[in-house]
């Protein structure tokens, strides 16, 4: 099976610290990856590098055969295919929940409104907040924000979805609604590279998990593999902090 | 250069060069007047500013011009129309030259409520009702008449008969009788360009912003002769003509309620008896007679 | 504010301009001074004008301002928006562009306007280049006002957008929103909402600088006030021209809170589907 998107010896620098050194990694069709690792292990800065939000110093980024580093390649146009969710929502405070969604389908891409309304609504319904579409983002809670966050990032139908530390931001009992969301999708096939600390879900939903530490890939292999019998000491030593 | 300010609202009514006066009008009592005058001075009972001196005030700070200063702007040098009669004023009244000191104040503030920090001021103002109501004024020291500076190339300069004139742009300074003549003998079609000083005014003139000017013939005479010029220092403007008179005169501006003013008229007459007045207009302002004339108006 | 902080407030605003008026009308030349600025007749005649006299109608006049006031804020927008948007682009293309939108609004905001108003009063038509040259006084004014202008609220954008979080530019870019449309429907929204104090501040300003081009001779209020003061030796056109002044920009200040504070509400209360 042929990756969706690959990095390949991806290396960073900001200044003269390194942030990403040499990372390769696979991603397929429908499958669900978790990046663990401790903070300040590289894993935002390589979904960024992902959807050419950050430049990368070496190597390439793959996307269905394309390398991405091509100086022709448009990066508005690859966002549209790889779209990402930020740890700190970043929902826009002067459009509506619905507009929220929106924007994306009607600006980038240039389809309907009307259209792309009743599939905005639809998402909406999904999570449950269709009846606050109208609302401005400011009355819901952090969870609901989140939860539109990536209600509109998957409005773009994108071929991989990139979530960041998605629940780092949240009061602990708001949490679950957005992980239960997250295995909805899992289900659902997304294609997803998931940063994150929550372990058990990692465990639960995940097909592959990949430890990041100090900006390189020390271990990768099935949940179980990782949390149960880790090679690495570096996991290991990972795993018993966070847990 | 400070032109003239004011409305014509005063009529002087005559082209002699004095009129009204009210000290006096035979040479006998002119002589008595002055006499007194002086002794008054002399026992330190003339009503002075700064006692033993009389203190003189013109628009220093934004300029003195020829005809009615010397070259140079400073007011002390008795060159000048206005700085020459400001002396022969003082001598006739006993003051010496170096008992003469000159102080600056603006046009604008001459008017304005308190007390003042000089006996007169001579600034070529002209006298009108309104103004008299709130400063008092001499009698005349010169009876005005309005002309017209262009630049040489302007269409005015051929075509200035008294519907002609109706159509062209004009800019005066604000507050001058030039401007008032503007625009209740010339009657313009199109809006009058109003500027805080002549120098703006000129600045218009010669951008090519307003077609002419109007301005009293002395000082019309000096832009056209020395003031309006090109990079090359090469005149470029010209006094196309000048307008019988209206009644404007100038006259020395005093405090409200200042009895000074009876003494200086009574110099002024010495010296018109005298001939003093004469012959400095003939000196510094004779060759404004030269100015073609042209038709007014009628308002 | 409870009752009786409402009833001690009043009471001493009450008071204090009550001494102040007293002080205008008990000092020693109080109505000198209150026939100089405030004298009825002379009140009159500047609202009505009296050409007999060369005297303006300052309320006429007045409307020189307002329209100038009107095509100049419209213009400062665009022209301020366009100076800022350079400044902050990262297009490498542009980079001429920006350095030269940062000099010139360094330059425009230090120079006193009035000394611009001379130079593109003065200047533009002195060197006779054809058209350009051959405007009129209030074209080469509205330039000034707009030059100037744009450079101040240049840096009020410049600052509403710094304002933006980099957030919301990643959540755009990601989205896969271009440059011009993250601009346009992320950017820009929340600017210019953070802004409208400080750019209403600028809009005062130059509704009040428009009183400063009667130095390239244009009669508009101010200008036709001072003509009022050197015929009449009497400043009560000048408070005319403030009356007249403050009758546009106190509505137009209490006009911007209300859309403000709606635009809060908006925001805040729970939008029905």
């Amino acid at each position: 099976m042929s990756a969706v998107i690959s990095a390949q010896n991806v290396r960073k620098r900001f200044g003269d610290h390194e942030v990403l050194r040499g990372i390769s990694l696979d991603l397929a069709e429908h499958e669900v990856v978790c990046l663990i690792g401790a903070s300040g292990s590289g894993k935002s800065t390589l979904l960024r590098c992902l959807n050419l939000l950050e430049t990368i110093d070496e190597g390439d980024i793959v996307f269905r055969g394309q390398s991405l580093t091509d100086a022709r390649i448009d990066p508005n146009l690859v966002r549209r295919h790889i779209s990402i969710v930020f740890q700190a929502f970043n929902l826009f405070p002067h459009l509506s929940v619905l507009d929220n969604v929106m924007l994306g389908p009607v600006r980038a891409l240039g389809r309907s409104r009307d259209e792309v309304k009743v599939e905005a609504m639809e998402l909406l319904e999904r999570i449950g907040l269709a009846p606050r579409a109208l609302e401005f983002p400011d009355r819901l809670s952090g969870g609901q924000q989140q939860r539109v966050a990536i209600v509109r990032s998957l409005a773009m139908k994108p071929d991989v979805l990139l979530l960041d530390e998605v629940t780092s931001a949240l009061d602990p009992t708001l949490v679950g609604e957005v992980l239960d969301l997250l295995t909805d999708l899992a289900r659902g096939g997304t294609t997803m590279l998931i940063a994150t600390h929550e372990m058990n879900f990692a465990r639960n939903v995940a097909d592959r998990v990949v430890f990041l530490h100090n900006g390189e890939i020390v271990e990768s292999g099935t949940p179980s593999q990782i949390f149960d019998q880790p090679r690495e000491a570096a996991t290991a030593a990972f795993l018993s902090r966070v847990n | 250069m400070r032109g003239l300010k004011s409305l014509t609202t005063l009529a002087a009514g005559s082209a002699l060069v004095l009129s009204g006066l009210v000290v006096s009008t035979g040479s006998a009592t002119a002589t008595t007047a002055i006499a007194q005058c002086q002794a008054s001075f002399k026992s330190g009972h003339l009503p002075l500013v700064s006692a033993g001196k009389l203190t003189v005030a013109s628009d220093i700070n934004n300029g003195l011009y020829q005809p009615w200063f010397g070259a140079n702007g400073n007011p002390s040098t008795g060159k000048g129309y206005e700085s020459a009669l400001a002396y022969a004023i003082a001598k006739d009244l006993g003051i010496t030259s170096k008992n003469v000191k000159w102080t600056a104040e603006a046009f604008d503030s001459s008017f304005a409520p308190g007390s003042k920090n000089f006996d007169f001021d001579i600034n070529e103002i002209s006298v009108t009702a309104d103004r008299a109501q709130v400063v008092d004024f001499s009698n005349s020291y010169y009876n005005v008449q309005q002309s017209i500076v262009a630049l040489k190339t302007n269409a005015i300069v051929k075509h200035h008969s008294a519907t002609d004139l109706k159509n062209y742009t004009y800019g005066d300074q604000i507050g001058t009788t030039g401007l008032d003549y503007i625009n209740n003998h010339i009657k313009p079609t199109k809006q009058v360009h109003v500027y805080n000083t002549l120098d703006e005014a000129v600045a218009a003139l010669t951008a090519g912003q307003v077609d002419a000017i109007v301005v009293d013939t002395p000082t019309g005479q000096y832009m056209a002769a020395a003031q309006i010029v090109n990079s090359k220092n090469k005149t470029i403007a010209t006094q196309v003509g000048q307008f019988p008179t209206a009644g404007e005169h100038y006259g020395l501006l005093f405090e409200k309620g200042n009895t000074l003013v009876g003494c200086v008229n009574a110099a002024i007459a010495d010296l018109t008896t005298k001939g003093t007045i004469k012959s400095l207009q003939s000196q510094y302002l004779g060759i404004y007679n030269k100015v073609p004339k042209l038709t007014p108006i009628q308002p | 504010m409870g009752r009786r902080a409402a009833v001690a407030s009043s009471l001493s605003s009450a008071i204090i301009v009550g001494l102040i008026i007293w002080f205008f009308w008990r000092a020693p030349n109080g109505a000198n001074v209150r026939h100089f600025f405030l004298d009825p007749h002379s009140f009159w005649i500047n609202l009505t004008g009296d050409p007999s006299r060369s005297l303006y109608s300052i309320l006429r006049c007045f409307e020189t301002n307002v329209w100038m006031f009107m095509l100049c804020e419209a213009l400062v927008l665009i022209f301020g928006l366009g100076l800022a948007w350079l400044r902050l682009s990262r297009t490498p293309i542009l980079a001429p562009l920006r350095v030269a939108s940062a000099i010139y609004t360094d330059v425009f905001r230090g120079i006193p306007i009035i000394l611009v108003l001379f130079a593109v009063g003065y200047g533009v038509p002195g060197m006779q280049a054809g058209w350009i040259s051959q405007r009129t006084p209030i074209t080469y004014a509205c330039a000034t006002l707009v030059i100037t202008y744009s450079a101040y609220v240049a840096e009020v954008y410049r600052a509403g957008m710094n304002s933006v979080p980099n957030g919301q530019v990643m959540a755009a870019r990601s989205l896969g929103l271009s440059d011009v449309q993250t601009m346009r429907r992320v950017i820009l929204p929340q600017a210019v909402r953070n802004v409208v104090p400080p750019l209403l501040n600028d809009f005062i300003s130059l509704q009040k600088d428009t009183a400063l081009v009667g130095t390239l001779g244009i009669v508009e209020a101010n200008q036709a006030a001072h003509v009022f003061g050197a015929m009449e030796f009497n400043y009560t056109g000048y408070t005319v021209a403030a009356l007249l002044f403050l009758a546009l920009t106190i509505p137009m200040t209490r006009y911007t809170d209300h859309l403000i504070a709606k635009d809060r509400r908006r925001r805040l209360a729970g939008g029905t589907v």
